[in-house]
């Protein structure tokens, strides 16, 4: 088990440097200039001159290439051509709110899809099963931007149940939790319905209905244990998919994550912000892929790691 | 049960949170401010904030007028070469030290720095060359030569007198904590949610009435509009066309609009055939119904052109506008030797989102210009690389026609003609995009900024935009007019043209008032 952690952990590695050369280059094969966008509109070439030469820009890009990866390696992503400060501290006050959304929309996902999924698969045939593959089938095909709004325009101003946008308190994170949450639920929903619905079909569960055990144990204590592993792979991958979602609803929201950060930095050219958000979330992608491959083996006793 | 208690509970507190009556002015902006330092504040969300907290030299008025702020006097030396401020007495900065001469002349010199790297700095670089402070409250300002527009410079949001102290001891530190001597203390920032200002009961002028201002972080237009139609935000920015009868059919909800300083223009690229010649680039001029493009494209939120610079500046006059006459301008075409079997063809670039509705400008201006037979193919480009594009020198430059804006934020005609049309100033080396060229027009754009005396200037620029009316090396547009929601709530708030919101002489009505 350690030395498949430790394994799987120096894999990272070369993922992570991949990461960081393609952010790298895709950034700077963009069009668009970043000492242009900081000075505005009508800079004086001196200006642009003073920005380049403050940021490195002026330097060829393998250099800056160079410099980066060197300081990336000591902690420090470099500095936002926008704000001015430490990339490192930018993510840090942005990161935890995103945390915090996708963790939110995770737990909406579960306690929809896979309850729904379960039901669908016990009784395939009937309303419940036809109601809950149609929630299912609206909430993969809903567009997440159209969803959240006419989310705010009935919760927030017709009923004014939840607050519009913004944190604060936990009734903050309602709204966008479920926008974010629907799209990932009605998958779950799918997913556990077919893999409860093999899982039913097999011999296994046969011979516990036979020898009497009630509905209820075998559902949840023979099927669904089986059933879960698809389940669970589903999720450690949607929980990555959430992340990168989150940033079309926090824009929406007014949420500040990662994601706001991400696309005011793109549309700013800020660089180095850039780099340093996608850094991140692969490297958050990459622990949940971690995470989930070690569950298997705490689902089904069968995975070894060895 | 269990489930109704929820749902209670849920209402409960959506309400309270949604009817939660607070004094403090909560104003929804589309960004988050990028820093509060003044000289780095760029985009109209931070200088907004920052304004609230640190004061100039001079102040701009809503109106028009240039009026003395932390100056009490000034006065020119006779050959204009010097000016002498005399600062107000026993204002204090936030943090308790005393605004000096020496924090004015830190602050100066801080902007035109090349380690700050302002994209402010040529404001003062090079136009002044020596600050000298004789005494604690007097400071003299040398120029090479007469600067005509310097006090319209020293409105500038970039030029705030900020604490040496402060900017000393926080370091880096200081964008997040601005101190200044404004009606305004800075309390906390939020990261990406909000900055949240607090009254200077210190402070020298006259007291806002309001304690607390906080400013909001919204990127998306409709979330905003529906701050403001719960009451969890007071003033929104930029509503939308199509939400502003809703809003305005709303009692609580006051749609404001206010003219804007800044000016959307389309240049043509006079190196480039066939917009050396003044026939063709007048044709287009006669070719594009303005009145129409306000109205339809705009939904009114807007003014048509009759001059480069907008009313309201310093040095504007009504130039007028070339009438919209689609037979003179295939007159003029056929002139230049265009025709139904020699069409005119070109690329017209626009940004896209940068402008209000200015991709759907350029289609109106390409339908209207097919109408006279030209064929303008639009092309757009990310913001970036569009302002890196329209900024490339003469030789490499693609741009054939192009759409830009310019905001004259100084209030002053030099910000938004030298700038702008003096052969000087050709790109990259200035904001002359068209490269056009006219010595008499550089001649007099000269003179304007070294002339003493307002109504001389007043003249110098009349002539000055009376030739760059003749040559059109512009189609001058419209003036954006700012559209922002308020609550009736609150009364005394100032959209200002120079793209910042003012909170200072807001106040909230009492219901009786309502």
């Amino acid at each position: 088990m350690t030395t498949y952690i430790a394994r799987r952990l120096l894999t990272v590695i070369p993922t992570l440097l991949g990461v960081l050369l393609a952010v790298f280059l895709m950034v700077r094969l963009a069009p668009g200039d970043p000492a242009q966008l900081l000075a505005g509109e009508f800079a004086t070439p001196e200006t642009l001159a003073d920005i380049r030469q403050r940021f490195g820009l002026d330097q060829p890009w393998h250099v800056q290439l160079g410099l980066y990866a060197v300081n990336v390696l000591r902690g420090d992503l470099g500095q936002s051509v926008r704000t001015r400060k430490p990339v490192t501290y930018e993510l840090s006050q942005y990161f935890p709110n995103t945390l915090r959304l996708t963790l939110g929309a995770m737990l909406v996902a579960l306690l929809i899809g896979i309850p729904a999924g379960i039901i669908a698969a016990i009784r395939p045939g009937t309303v419940f099963d036809l109601l809950a593959m149609l929630g299912a089938l609206i909430g993969v095909s809903m567009p997440v931007f159209w969803f959240g709004l006419m989310a705010i325009l009935i919760f927030s101003v017709q009923l004014g149940w939840f607050p519009v946008a913004g944190t604060g308190t936990l009734w903050h994170l309602v709204l966008p939790a479920i926008t974010l949450g629907t799209g990932t639920a009605a998958i779950l929903a799918r997913m556990t319905r077919s893999a409860m619905l093999e899982v039913l079909s097999q011999d296994y569960i046969r011979t516990a209905r036979a020898k009497g055990l009630t509905g209820r144990v075998v559902v949840f204590k023979h099927a669904l244990r089986n059933a879960l592993i698809p389940v669970v792979t589903i999720t450690g991958l949607q929980f990555g998919g959430l992340l990168e979602g989150a940033v079309i609803t926090e824009t929406v929201f007014a949420w500040p994550g990662i994601g706001q950060l991400l696309v005011g930095s793109i549309l700013a050219r800020d660089y180095p912000v850039v780099q340093g958000a996608v850094l991140l979330i692969a490297v958050a992608f990459i622990l949940i892929n971690l995470v989930v491959d070690l569950l298997y083996g705490a689902i089904d006793p069968r995975i070894r790691y060895d | 049960m269990r489930f109704k208690l929820l749902a209670a509970l849920a209402l409960g507190l959506g309400l309270s949170v949604a009817f939660a009556q607070t004094r403090t002015l909560i104003i929804a902006q589309g960004t988050d401010p990028t820093s509060l330092d003044a000289p780095l504040a760029t985009d109209s969300p931070s200088a907004t904030v920052a304004s609230h907290v640190v004061e100039t030299l001079f102040y701009y008025t809503p109106d028009g007028k240039i009026v003395p702020q932390l100056v009490e006097r000034y006065s020119f030396s006779p050959d204009r070469k010097v000016l002498t401020l005399t600062l107000r007495k026993g204002i204090k900065f936030h943090d308790g030290t005393e605004l000096n001469a020496e924090a004015v002349k830190f602050n100066l010199e801080r902007l035109v720095s090349q380690e700050l790297a302002s994209s402010f700095a040529f404001l003062l670089r090079g136009r002044v060359s020596a600050i000298e402070t004789p005494d604690p409250l007097t400071v003299r300002l040398r120029m090479p030569e007469p600067f005509a527009p310097v006090l319209a410079h020293l409105t500038h949001s970039s030029t705030a007198i900020q604490s040496p102290a402060a900017i000393r001891r926080l370091g880096a530190g200081y964008r997040d904590n601005p101190v200044g001597t404004g009606p305004y203390k800075f309390d906390r920032w939020q990261k990406g949610q909000f900055v949240e200002l607090v009254r200077n009961d210190d402070y020298w002028g006259k007291k806002p009435a309001i304690e607390r201002l906080r400013f909001l972080a919204v990127p998306e237009a409709t979330t905003r509009m529906a701050l403001v139609e719960t009451g969890q935000a007071h003033v929104a920015v930029r509503v939308p066309p199509q939400d502003v009868q809703r809003l305005s059919a709303r009692p609580e909800i006051n749609v404001v609009t206010t003219p804007s300083v800044r000016t959307i223009f389309l240049y043509f690229n006079q190196t480039k055939k066939p917009f050396d010649d003044v026939r063709v680039r007048k044709a287009i001029n006669h070719a594009i119904n303005k009145e129409e493009i306000v109205r339809f494209v705009l939904g009114g939120f807007g003014r048509a052109s009759d001059a480069p610079i907008s009313p309201g500046i310093f040095g504007y006059t009504k130039i007028g506008s070339y009438e919209y006459n689609p037979n003179l301008a295939r007159e003029l075409l056929a002139q230049a030797g265009y025709n139904a079997q020699n069409p005119l063809r070109f690329t017209l670039s626009s940004p896209n989102g940068r402008y209000l509705q200015d991709i759907r400008v350029a289609e109106a201006i390409q339908s209207q210009l097919r109408a006279v037979g030209v064929q303008a193919q639009i092309q757009t480009l990310e913001w970036g690389a569009y302002l890196a594009a329209s900024n490339q020198p003469r030789e490499r430059n693609e741009f054939q026609v192009a759409m830009l804006g310019w905001g004259t934020v100084t209030g002053d005609a030099d910000y938004g003609l030298f700038g702008l049309f003096h052969t000087s100033q050709q790109a990259p080396n200035g904001f002359n995009r068209g490269f056009y060229s006219n010595p008499r027009l550089d001649r007099i754009l000269e003179q304007a900024r070294v002339a003493t005396n307002p109504q001389a200037r007043q003249q110098l620029y009349r002539s000055a935009m009376q030739i760059i009316y003749n040559d059109a090396p512009w189609v001058f547009l419209h003036a954006e007019q700012q559209v922002t929601a308020i609550r009736r709530e609150v009364q005394g708030f100032i959209v200002h043209p120079t793209e910042r919101l003012i909170a200072t002489e807001a106040s909230f009505r009492t219901s009786a008032e309502r």
